[in-house]
């Protein structure tokens, strides 16, 4: 590879994996002031305007904060938790396609990191590896209700991976492919030139099926049952401190800005805006539009996690099996 | 180059089967066990077999190894680290049997000839596997369907837990 | 790609993962080890079968692969059912303590 090739790919990686990081602060303070407005109380308003350096005040804490390692816990692997969490959220950033391509000195360069042929099935086994982050975690902090948070949490990932992965193999099924740019360049154009060719309209069961796997495998409300205040402590992550805590948190909000990154890219036409034709400005438009798109689905996450239901442990595995 | 990578891959997986096979606390063992899962997978995308590769992270470190880690931590066996003091002798016999065992697999494979024409596979090999599998290999995929449908009923038999009380053994 | 890199370089890798998932077998008392040293053993066939299907252009290797990888799956499920039954009869894991087949 020549140096210019490098150049594009570092800049391509640091820009596109540097704003899926970036948008967890934004989605904290959505998230907090959001669920207050719907909750009708203020929210944060303390620090900054509107209450929008919150997820600085948020970051600082935890970076001055103490870090304290119970006595009792198991060195390695406790360490070791946060990161198993982040990396698999960090690398699926890798096939996500933003945009479509965008041409240096007359070669076209795909507006992704990795276009892999297989990159659906690269998103998939790397997403279930993030539970041995919740596993590990959970076991080493030598606490019987981490332990306990930690298997429910497991085993709801597990159970909701089944149904997310089914909804995918049908976007597999309708354009014929694994791989992620392809999949999203299948849905340009219109169909029956009212409706735009979106994963969406051609396949909405498929849709409301990712759709709610995709809220269990966050651990976002109405399947927060990890988080339960009332029954475990604080779930697997009761013994960590600072900036571990903090690490767990980031590499969830990485997870749902990837998953619905995702869900934007097989059901939501990619990168395609919904009325206009393919054009090599669209592709510089595009890549905007992506995000703009994954921005909305943090929206509905966060409307939905005002939600006041939690499912009972029960029937969340239960439900987990019709659908 | 490729030479070097598959130098790494191959070295990092045997160590992380030493890991597997040296450790103590069970919950270390699957962890190495993960990582030489990594490794293999890494030499699977390197030769071009990338859906495998996928496969094998999917399958065998998405979903067998946490059905290992899960039974570890319900039966709490990493807190009691079971001592794997055994006497010389088996040690030593075990070992002379598996020298014996991989001597006799070398002599096998370096005396095979390779008949086949050298012409490698195609990268984008998962429309031909799936093509293959519902026309050629059909009769072992639906055996395999109707296999996994019994292995899921035996499962459910084994670990029922109402009959457990009969399974005990009365002193 | 694959030409440059000589056949038996894989072969010792798989011999020697193979050698090492037979002796944990032999070796470790943990039933759970043991069952961690098997799926080893297997992945070392599946070494050697993705490797010469690579070499050699034909796809029947991987799609064995596929069929080996699924059966293992199968088995850890139910050997680990068997040692779920056995953890309920003895309170260990440990195989020194199933002893009354034994003399």
């Amino acid at each position: 590879m020549t140096g210019l090739e490098w150049i594009i790919l570092l800049s391509k990686l640091l820009v596109i994996y540097l704003t899926i990081v970036h948008v967890v602060p934004i989605m904290i303070w959505v998230e907090r002031k959001g669920a207050a407005l719907i909750q009708d109380r203020p929210g944060p308003n303390r620090v900054g305007p509107f209450g929008l350096l919150q997820p600085v005040a948020d970051a600082l804490k935890f970076l001055v904060k103490e870090d304290p390692i119970p006595n009792s816990v198991n060195r390695v692997l406790y360490a070791m938790g946060p990161f198993m969490t982040l990396v698999p959220a960090s690398l699926i950033v890798a096939v996500l396609p933003v945009g479509d391509f965008f041409e240096v000195q007359g070669k076209s360069y795909f507006m992704q990191i990795a276009d892999i042929n297989v990159g659906l099935l690269y998103l998939l086994s790397i997403s279930s590896l993030g539970i041995y982050g919740i596993l590990f975690g959970g076991w080493a902090s030598n606490n019987k209700y981490s332990l306990m948070g930690a298997m429910r949490s497991a085993s709801q990932i597990i159970s909701y991976e089944i149904p997310l992965g089914l909804a995918a193999v049908g976007a597999v099924t309708v354009y014929g492919t694994f791989s992620l740019r392809e999949m999203a360049l299948g849905q340009e154009g219109t169909f029956l030139a009212v409706l735009p060719r979106w994963g969406v309209f051609m396949q909405p069961i498929g849709f409301l099926v990712f759709f709610i796997s995709a809220f269990a495998e966050t651990n976002r409300l109405p399947f927060d049952l990890p988080e339960t205040e009332g029954e475990l402590v604080a779930g697997f992550h009761t013994e960590y401190g600072s900036m571990k805590f903090a690490t767990y948190f980031m590499a969830e909000y990485m997870n749902m800005a990837t998953i619905s990154g995702l869900m934007t890219t097989l059901y939501f036409g990619g990168w395609h805006l919904p009325y206009l034709t393919d054009a090599t400005l669209l592709g510089w438009l595009g890549g905007q539009r992506n995000l703009l798109a994954v921005l909305q689905f943090l929206i509905f996450f966060f409307q939905s996690c005002c939600l006041p239901a939690h499912f009972r442990l029960g029937a969340l595995d239960g439900a987990a099996f019709p659908l | 180059m490729k030479e070097l990578f598959f130098i790494f891959f191959s070295l990092y997986t045997i160590a992380a089967a030493l890991g597997v096979v040296l450790a103590k606390n069970p919950v270390y063992s699957a962890f190495s066990l993960i990582l030489s899962f990594f490794g293999l997978s890494a030499l699977y995308v390197m030769w071009g077999a990338t859906f495998i590769g996928m496969i094998q992270i999917l399958v065998y470190t998405g979903a067998i190894v946490v059905l290992f880690v899960f039974v570890v931590m319900l039966l709490d066996l990493g807190s009691v680290v079971t001592d794997h003091s055994h006497s010389w002798l088996t040690v030593m016999v075990s070992a002379i049997a598996v020298w014996f065992f991989s001597l006799l697999m070398l002599r096998t494979f370096n005396h095979t000839p390779l008949v086949a024409p050298a012409t490698p596979l195609a990268e984008s090999n998962t429309r031909l596997i799936s093509q293959l599998l519902f026309t050629e290999y059909l009769w072992p995929f639906e055996i395999l369907s109707i296999f996994l449908l019994a292995l899921i009923i035996a499962i459910y038999a084994l670990t029922r837990p109402d009959a457990a009380d009969k399974r005990k053994v009365h002193p | 790609m694959m030409e440059a890199q000589p056949i038996y370089w894989t072969h010792y890798v798989a011999t020697c993962l193979f050698a090492l998932g037979l002796l944990g077998f032999l070796i470790r008392k943990n039933a759970i080890t043991v069952l961690m040293c098997l799926e080893l053993m297997l992945n070392a066939a599946n070494l050697i079968l993705v490797e010469l299907s690579m070499r050699t252009g034909t796809p029947d290797g991987i799609i064995m692969v596929v069929f080996v990888i699924t059966v293992a799956a199968a088995e850890v499920a139910v050997g680990l059912g068997i040692v779920l039954n056995l953890y309920r009869l003895k309170e260990t894991v440990e195989l020194d303590a199933f002893k009354s087949l034994q003399g």
